[in-house]
């Protein structure tokens, strides 16, 4: 599950990028976050709209499969900084220092090899329904509404793109965790412990505040 | 090589980079690149000018699936839910249920433990995050036991396993991976979950009083409640209640008529209701953006694994390594309950090193087919079917029984998060104290996971309504 992150910061110049990337990391996911909102107010309008108003909103599902890129995508960069993307950590867990550190470079590296040619291929599929000549620019639309879908497709290679910044900045700090045994600008591994207590303070700390 | 051989190198491959820590939704993603790749490659002879040729198609083959995978309307339940979740914390719901609970049920043997354990339950009807919910009871309802004589790992206990109930009483988010990977009715899979869950809730509340009336100085019932006392703790509770009523009357409506809506638009009509709750508790702009931020973060993890196990799916299809599974499955000479059980049991040692919607994402596209096929096939009918349900319902059963797994490992040794979760909250206790605690629970689940087995009716009577 999402956990507090641990991330540590000091006056290098690989720092304070991590931190310029981590600005525009968080916009983005507080724009999947909105639109996670948007879903909700959708649908309040929607069904609303049906029931007190016998008239429902037009193209509602068109919208929604608008706002799913911006969802699944937007936030992938900053979940990565923050180490939260699901894994598997019995063995990197064991081990400790610069063999870590290698670990999660070669990790990494196997990551963003992905990513590129991620970006490539849906590049390709977002090129495949852009067309100048097309109305709207867009060789696909929606079914209701006949909104043009390729900004919605042009998100994923944006978002892909943010992500590989966010694993070459990551390639390279680990790569300097290697040689210097001093990791900044990567998530550490917490032991289980840690985690759960960082995850509990968190919580706390939120329940404190609503109440 | 033929395509089934290229099929296991790369999954075994894939295998190798999740143990050595690979994101698994990455090291999905890389393995169905590489695997589509070496397919193409594979059907040119490995020509040293078909590579770019092969690479090229299999980029363009991988990078459409992310786009298109996620923009369904079905796969919008997962960010409402999780929402849902985390405005419940600002709406005050945590405390007002465990208030609710303790004034109603406390007075039975074992009250408290019993309390906690509806509270649990109830809470989980508004977050799908069993780990979570550990935190927070951990907190709120240990402190209590303590004061009135509960054994601390008992106590701990407790805590753990109520925190498991999160993932099948609706609106559960890991129900509804599991209705996108199979490709499955999401609204019947949700309303299937509500009664299993409710069970195993049942099954723990009478697992405690058996203790309390046979442990001396258990923990004594909590009683004293006036009859206005008890009603009114009710109120601040209800939109619990009106969430899970919601999200099931928009799957199937139980007054007779059309359902009111979709399952999509339940869970959005649950969250505002729990969003215009927080708003009433005081909720300020800044909770409300550090509760959308914390949804994006889970909802992009969740999705982010959708999509990257969907690239492999993508090169299993080619590969054919499911139709290969099943051919064995089927082939075996064992009871196919026997079978099912030993699935079951390998879910169970799996699940004690995964996270759960890891575990379920990486292993469904090869074992689902599988189990369907030794049922009879995805459109058999009850009456010729193996396991005496129809292909539909073998796959609501199924998907039940897999997440209630998948919830029984947050609790085993070694790595039951929940207990480490507990234990990480309270100073006084050692996990291996939690692991002590947890054991009866232990017990109660495996019978409920028998029950699910052999009585499928459990299951399966709510979607059949539907």
């Amino acid at each position: 599950m999402a956990t507090a992150s641990l991330v540590l910061s000091d006056d290098s110049a690989l720092s304070r990028l991590d931190h310029m990337l981590l600005r525009l990391e968080r916009g983005l996911a507080l724009a999947s976050g909105l639109a996670v909102f948007s879903l909700m107010v959708l649908a309040v309008v929607s069904v609303g709209g049906r029931n007190l108003f016998s008239s429902p909103l037009p193209g509602y599902v068109d919208w929604i499969e608008q706002a799913m890129p911006l969802i699944a995508f937007m936030g992938a960069s900053y979940v990565m900084r923050e180490g939260g993307h699901i894994r598997m950590d019995i063995i990197v867990g064991q081990l400790r220092g610069r063999l870590l550190y290698l670990v999660e470079l070669i990790t990494t590296l196997a990551v963003l090899v992905l990513m590129v040619l991620l970006v490539w291929g849906s590049w390709a599929h977002f090129q495949r329904s852009f067309d100048f000549a097309a109305p709207k620019w867009s060789r696909d639309s929606a079914m209701d509404t006949a909104l043009p879908l390729g900004p919605a497709i042009l998100l994923a290679p944006v978002a892909f793109g943010v992500l590989c910044v966010r694993l070459c900045l990551q390639v390279w700090a680990f790569g300097r965790a290697a040689l210097t045994g001093q990791a900044v600008a990567v998530p550490l591994i917490a032991d289980a412990a840690k985690q759960a207590q960082m995850e509990a303070d968190q919580l706390q700390s939120s329940v404190k505040d609503a109440n | 090589m033929e395509p089934i051989d290229i099929g296991l190198w790369v999954t075994g491959s894939m295998l190798v980079l999740v143990l050595l820590g690979m994101r698994v939704a990455f090291a999905a993603g890389l393995a169905g690149m590489v695997g589509l790749i070496w397919i193409f490659w594979a059907k040119k002879d490995y020509g040293l000018d078909d590579f770019g040729w092969a690479l090229g198609v299999a980029v363009k083959t991988a990078g459409q699936v992310p786009h298109s995978k996620v923009s369904s309307q079905a796969l919008s339940l997962i960010p409402t839910f999780i929402l849902i979740g985390y405005l419940a914390y600002y709406a005050g719901l945590t405390k007002a249920l465990f208030e609710a609970a303790k004034r109603w049920i406390a007075w039975v043997p074992g009250g408290l433990a019993v309390s906690t354990v509806f509270a649990t339950a109830g809470f989980a009807a508004v977050s799908g995050a069993s780990v979570a919910t550990s935190a927070v009871f951990a907190r709120i309802a240990i402190p209590e036991m303590l004061k009135i004589g509960y054994d601390k790992r008992f106590a701990a206990g407790v805590v753990a396993a109520g925190g498991t109930l999160a993932s099948l009483i609706p609106p559960s988010a890991i129900l509804v991976i599991y209705a996108i990977i199979v490709e499955q009715d999401v609204g019947k899979l949700l309303l299937a979950g509500f009664i299993p869950g409710a069970f195993s809730a049942l099954i723990y509340g009478l697992l405690i009083i058996g203790l309390a009336l046979t442990i001396k100085g258990f923990g004594p019932p909590v009683g004293g409640f006036t009859w206005r006392e008890r009603l009114v703790a009710l109120p601040p509770a209800l939109p619990i209640v009106f969430v899970v009523v919601v999200i099931i009357c928009f799957v199937y409506n139980p007054f007779g008529g059309d359902a009111w809506g979709t399952p999509t638009e339940g869970g959005a009509i649950g969250a505002f209701v729990v969003f215009l709750m927080a708003l009433y508790q005081g909720m300020r702009w800044s909770q409300l953006k550090d509760a959308l931020i914390e949804t994006a973060k889970l909802s992009v993890m969740i999705f982010t694994i959708i999509w990257g196990v969907l690239i492999y799916v993508r090169f299993l299809g080619f590969a054919d390594l499911p139709g290969a599974f099943s051919d064995w499955i089927t082939a075996l000479t064992m009871s196919p309950m026997l079978i099912l059980i030993c699935i079951l049991l390998a879910y169970a040692v799996l699940g004690m090193f995964m996270d759960a919607i890891g575990m379920l994402l990486l292993t469904l596209p090869v074992v689902y087919p599988a189990i369907m096929a030794l049922n009879g096939g995805a459109f058999v009918s009850a009456a010729d079917s193996t396991f005496g349900m129809s292909g539909p319902m073998c796959a609501i059963w199924f998907g039940i029984l897999v997440v209630k797994m998948a919830e029984f490992c947050l609790i085993t040794p070694p790595i039951g998060l929940n207990c480490f979760v507990v234990a990480g909250v309270r100073d006084d206790l050692s996990v291996q104290d939690v692991f002590k605690g947890v054991t009866p629970f232990f017990i109660a689940d495996a019978i409920t996971i028998a029950l699910l087995v052999a009585f499928p009716a459990i299951v399966l009577w709510l979607p059949s309504l539907a």
